[in-house]
């Protein structure tokens, strides 16, 4: 593959040329209520090469046919032509790597039977179902995938990449009369099947929420002090913060830039942040980027203020900064775009009883049940949630939609736990049509003050 | 071996689609023509049923045959017994999905349109940041089973998105709108006019308190009811229970002014196909009629759980097995007219779109989302944009009493037909 690979990329007129091949098997069991839904297997491969013409444009050839890289290669070239930027686009500088990267599953899953692997997610499913017979639904997934990934440029890199991932998603849907309730978890990582097969607790769990949130009441809308779980925490700094320190989203745009200036305060002095593909074994790690760029350490938010942003080698060079190794795509059919790897809030220093002790009526949000944003506005919905009364975890309650803008969200974070967990959910990020890239989130619990807090 | 051979000799029902995808795309991103893209995929994804039980496998890799018969064969060793039974070929009405004139446009011909489209942006907002992605393909699917079915088509999908940032100190406004089809369309640059319409309008910005109001949902905005409707009317979660209009067939469950259809047959239209994707005519599925709930879409499977026929509502991409879906989905137009229904609100606001929409407990109909754009009415009179509100509530319970459906109505996002739907007093939280 690697001859062929550099062969091809010989042959192309282009200033810059890559060529990624990607060859993945995925296994997928699926029982939602009674039934198997799903027990698939699937193979992909294919590939994609993309050019740079810098007085022009990219060009992309995506194939699944691998027979005649060359023609792929000039159907790029093509395609670079059509465009035309008298603005030269640049790439920044990295240093090429001639690298294999190796994974040590524990269990190697593709060394798992089948039988096996549906054994695990049946148990799991009889486990939500035997729980009660409000719980009228379930999903429960078990999935994995294992990728190699050979990637080549026309600047002397060459990296073989393994990435497995494995995963279970359990979702328990509990009905009463017209009330119907949805709990769900995730747990998913770049291991081997170790990681999945004795998740009997995290299920139980899953089945006791939909039942708890069956009585559970709507929240009263307003104005409240929320206090925030690791999950949800990590998801509001991954979606309401991370996406605007993607650099693609400020590099063509001066109005962007102006927001995202580094140096503006975004939080108290506690508030600290940072994306880190490098930390192996999370959900996001990238030790190597689709464009081959090493994944580091890089610092977003120091004490309060706003110190970087994560690049692709285009959005670096056009802001005369570093590569930060943020390329990624999440298959072959697309082309690499700024993306985040691990980000998270960094640990403090308050304890969770202090948090909440001087909370008179406030929220105890836990779990992300989705989000979206809009540069920066955003709305999250919790997956749970409790009331906080004269500083003791009061009743469950449900519909709790966080929103707000994220400037004024992130200078109301006055504590920031000291309990930082990395996150292993399953799902992923989506951006563009890339959905979904597997990203780690961690963070400690955080509080917030005057969040509004959408409901009845 | 050929594959037929081999599935025919292995289990008693097989189910082969082939599909293959051709696609040039062009994207314009901050105003400049940045990326052109050719995609050449192909795909085969085989159901098997062996000893009455399903399996199922898919590949990209064509060269690997007898590895996807045994991984489909292996699926079905541990799949369970289901009551499916694949169809016998069945004539569809013709459906025009299929357009010479997208299947030979050439790249430079987006390059154009593109352009076209971004001069008319910034003739009219300058100041603007427009992202505009065009693409055309050439579809080629094909299903046969073991029932002699085998059948094959073509679509052409021709789509076009523009993505427009304002952003005015900190007013910051991110608006998108389409339009995807499956024959050329010599106008397109309507859609484009209306969208700059609406940011024109937006300029102004007004305040409103909130409280009880009559709320005006514009086309655009009737996405906050039609998703969980999308999600009710699905035969699948119907049969699992989670509907909340399981086992109310017959019953008036909306207002008479609201009738519901969902069709995969009308020419031209992006979701428009003659066949569904396990071979199965598409056809027009009235779904709610003056209120009434006339029933659910099913496909193959969620069709024999019922013991009832397939609505022709199966769709699937390559990788994953397929399930009942809408395609072009339609709230039926009203009687009166957009000016009446305005002139009778003395304060009000019409929404326009919702941020976070699809999240959360879907199925059940509620939501409670922020509005990322929604006016002001006063006095009959769309007066100025509103900001940092949202409204909450529960599909079921908001359709039951409308106060007016509008005569206009519009494709929304290409999938979605829609009026202006009037709703007497909801919530909206300042």
């Amino acid at each position: 593959m690697r001859n062929r690979i550099e062969d091809a990329i010989k042959q192309s007129k282009a200033d810059y040329t890559e060529i990624r091949i990607e060859e993945k098997e995925t296994t997928q069991i699926s029982y939602q209520g009674k039934d198997l839904e799903k027990l698939s297997a699937l193979n992909d491969k294919g590939g994609m090469v993309r050019v740079l013409i810098k007085n022009k444009g990219w060009g992309v050839a995506t194939f699944n046919n691998l027979d005649d890289l060359d023609t792929k290669v000039d159907q790029a070239y093509q395609c670079a032509q059509v465009a035309s930027n008298p603005e030269k686009i640049e790439l920044a500088d990295i240093e090429p790597v001639d690298e294999v990267v190796k994974v040590q599953m524990k269990y190697d899953f593709r060394d798992i039977s089948l039988a096996a692997k549906k054994a695990t997610v049946e148990r799991y499913n009889n486990i939500l179902r035997g729980t009660s017979n409000k719980i009228v639904d379930t999903d429960c997934t078990y999935s994995d995938n294992y990728s190699r990934i050979y990637f080549g440029n026309s600047q002397g890199t060459f990296i073989e990449d393994e990435r497995p991932s494995v995963s279970v998603r359990i979702a328990a849907i509990g009905r009463e009369g017209d009330n119907v309730q949805v709990a769900h978890e995730g747990h998913a990582g770049p291991f081997g099947f170790e990681f999945v097969m004795d998740q009997d607790e995290l299920v139980r769990k899953v089945a006791n929420r939909a039942l708890e949130l069956l009585g559970a009441h709507p929240v009263k809308g307003g104005r409240y002090p929320v206090v925030v779980d690791q999950n949800l925490a990590g998801v509001f700094i991954h979606e309401a913060f991370g996406h605007l320190s993607e650099s693609d989203f400020v590099y063509e745009n001066p109005k962007a830039q102006e927001m995202m200036v580094l140096g503006r305060r975004f939080g108290k002095d506690i508030l600290n942040v940072y994306d880190d593909g490098s930390i192996r074994e999370l959900r996001g790690t990238t030790l190597f980027d689709d464009e081959g760029t090493p994944g580091r350490h890089n610092e977003l938010i120091r004490e309060g203020i706003l110190v970087g942003r994560l690049h692709s080698r285009e959005t670096a060079a056009k802001m005369a900064e570093k590569a930060t190794g943020n390329a990624r795509a999440i298959n072959y059919r697309f082309a690499p775009i700024v993306r985040m790897t691990n980000t998270a809030i960094q640990n403090g220093t308050t304890t969770f009883a202090d948090m909440i002790k001087d909370i008179k009526l406030g929220i105890y949000a836990c779990d992300a049940y989705g989000g979206q944003t809009e540069l920066e506005n955003f709305s999250f919905s919790s997956g749970y949630a409790y009331m906080i009364r004269d500083g003791k975890i009061a009743e469950m309650v449900k519909d709790v939609i966080l929103a707000g803008n994220l400037f004024t969200t992130l200078a109301n974070i006055d504590a920031i736990g000291n309990d930082f967990k990395w996150m292993f959910s399953s799902g992923g990020c989506g951006k563009g049509n890339q959905y979904p890239l597997p990203v780690g989130m961690g963070a400690p619990h955080i509080r917030i003050q005057n969040v509004v807090i959408g409901g009845e | 071996m050929d594959i037929i051979k081999q599935l025919e000799k292995q289990a008693e029902q097989y189910e082969v689609l082939r599909t293959k995808n051709e696609e040039t795309s062009v994207v314009y991103e901050a105003n400049k023509l940045k990326t052109s893209t050719v995609a050449e995929t192909s795909g085969i994804a085989v159901r098997v049923i062996s000893k009455g039980k399903l399996g199922f496998a898919a590949s990209t890799d064509a060269a690997a045959v007898d590895k996807l018969v045994s991984n489909a064969l292996e699926s079905a060793s541990f799949g369970e017994e289901v009551p499916l039974t694949f169809p016998r070929q069945q004539s569809a009405n013709p459906v025009k999905t299929y357009d010479p004139v997208v299947a030979n446009l050439p790249i430079s011909r987006l390059v154009d349109v593109g352009k076209e489209i971004l001069d008319l942006v910034l003739a009219t907002e300058p100041d603007v940041r427009c992202s505009i992605y065009l693409s055309r393909s050439i579809q080629s699917d094909s299903i046969c089973n073991q029932t002699g079915l085998d059948i094959s088509f073509q679509r052409t999908p021709l789509s076009i998105v523009v993505e427009v940032d304002r952003i005015v100190g900190d007013d910051i406004l991110i608006m998108y709108d389409g339009q995807a089809t499956t024959m050329w369309e010599d106008d397109y640059l309507t859609f484009v006019r209306n969208l700059l319409d609406k940011l024109k309008l937006a300029r102004k910005v007004v305040t409103s308190q909130g409280g009880n109001m009559p709320v005006l949902f514009s086309p655009y905005g009737t996405l906050a009811l039609t998703i969980p409707l999308n999600e009710g009317v699905n035969g699948k979660n119907v049969y699992k229970g989670t509907s909340p209009m399981k086992g109310k067939v017959g019953e008036y469950l909306f207002d008479a002014k609201i009738s519901l259809v969902d069709d995969g047959t009308l020419d031209g239209k992006f979701s428009s196909a003659p066949y569904d994707d396990e071979g199965v005519p598409r056809r027009r599925n009235v779904l709610v009629e003056r209120g009434k709930l006339n029933g659910f879409l099913y496909d193959l499977k969620t069709a024999a759980q019922f013991n009832v026929e397939s609505t022709g509502s199966a769709s699937r991409s390559l990788f994953n097995v397929p399930q009942p879906a809408t395609t072009n989905f339609i709230i039926q137009p009203g009687e009166t007219g957009l000016k009446a229904m305005l002139k009778g609100i003395d304060e009000g606001i019409m929404v326009e779109s919702l941020l976070g929409l699809g999240q959360g407990n879907v199925i059940s109909g509620a939501f409670s989302n922020p509005l990322s754009l929604a006016f002001k009415i006063e006095k009959g009179e769309v007066v100025g944009r509103v900001k940092n509100l949202s409204i909450s509530g529960n599909v079921y319970s908001l359709l039951k009493n409308v106060a007016a459906v509008s005569k206009e109505a519009q494709w929304v996002y290409s999938t979605f037909y829609a009026p202006y739907i009037l709703i007497p007093e909801m919530n909206v939280v300042g």
